[in-house]
């Protein structure tokens, strides 16, 4: 291959790569999505620098890999699906996280907690510190299914792919999901 | 009677700007049926810091671009 042929494919393919974000379909992808992404890494990782990160992160993968993205799947659980992996890594690497992870169930179960009743709370700046607080509190898999499920678009079929268990199971769960953060947002007032 | 009635009218309206002004002062108390819809409230209200997406641009500016595949370069090698 002379030098010149070569040079000249190595130019049009530099102009068929996406310039990415700035094309529509990269564009539209970061949009509709990076606050999803960017407040389940928040959450994930409590930390907002590490979710700036984070979001990054995955939505730069995501661009690499949008050409093998199929289709079959929502494009939201694609996301979700870059997002968990990349901030289970994260949570692994730094260990400074899952203080209660291993709490027993038992722990939610024994305490008083109206879980019917509404949950009450200023509107102020408190709030997001006041959530953080109570989920940093719950086991991992709890967390990521209240995270999850609060995410309307998705379906429990879709939490359960996500989280790798049964739309049952997730129903089931979820109920001491919400129980165990009720107890432990009420500590935080 | 008409002059105590103005008075009567005068300090309710009174009051009622002391209630707004403790209104004002302080914040709204809110009530979420469940966690979910507490993190979906919380959710809309944590905008994406704009240093996302310019990161990203900077990022996806120093990308390499992608290689040819290797049977266009051999298909290439073999033009004249």
């Amino acid at each position: 291959m002379n030098v010149n042929a070569a040079m000249a494919e190595t130019k049009q393919d530099q102009s068929k790569a996406e310039p990415w974000l700035d094309s529509p379909e990269c564009g539209a992808l970061y949009a509709d999505h990076a606050r999803f992404v960017f407040y389940l890494a928040l959450r994930m990782l409590g930390d907002e620098a590490q979710a700036e990160d984070a979001t990054h992160d995955v939505f730069l993968k995501a661009f690499r890999k949008i050409g093998l993205f199929r289709g079959e799947s929502n494009v939201r659980t694609w996301l979700y699906r870059i997002t968990i992996n990349h901030c289970q890594n994260c949570l692994r690497k730094w260990h400074n996280r899952n203080i209660l992870s291993n709490a027993d169930d038992a722990v939610w179960e024994t305490t008083a907690a109206q879980t019917d009743s509404p949950l009450r709370v200023l509107e102020n700046k408190e709030l997001g510190h006041r959530i953080q607080t109570a989920l940093d509190g719950l086991p991992a898999e709890y967390r990521l299914l209240l995270l999850l499920v609060a995410d309307e678009q998705l379906s429990y079929e879709q939490v359960g792919v996500l989280t790798e268990q049964s739309p049952d199971a997730v129903r089931g769960k979820l109920h001491r999901a919400r129980k165990a953060f009720t107890v432990l947002f009420e500590q935080t007032a | 009677m008409q002059r105590q009635t103005k008075l009567n009218s005068e300090e309710q309206a009174q009051a009622q700007q002391q209630t707004g002004a403790q209104q004002t002062q302080q914040p709204a108390v809110r009530e979420f049926a469940t966690p979910e819809e507490m993190l979906r409230h919380d959710a809309l209200h944590t905008p994406v810091p704009p240093t996302v997406a310019h990161r990203l641009r900077e990022s996806i500016a120093k990308e390499p671009p992608h290689a040819p595949s290797w049977w266009r370069r051999l298909l290439g090698g073999s033009k004249p």
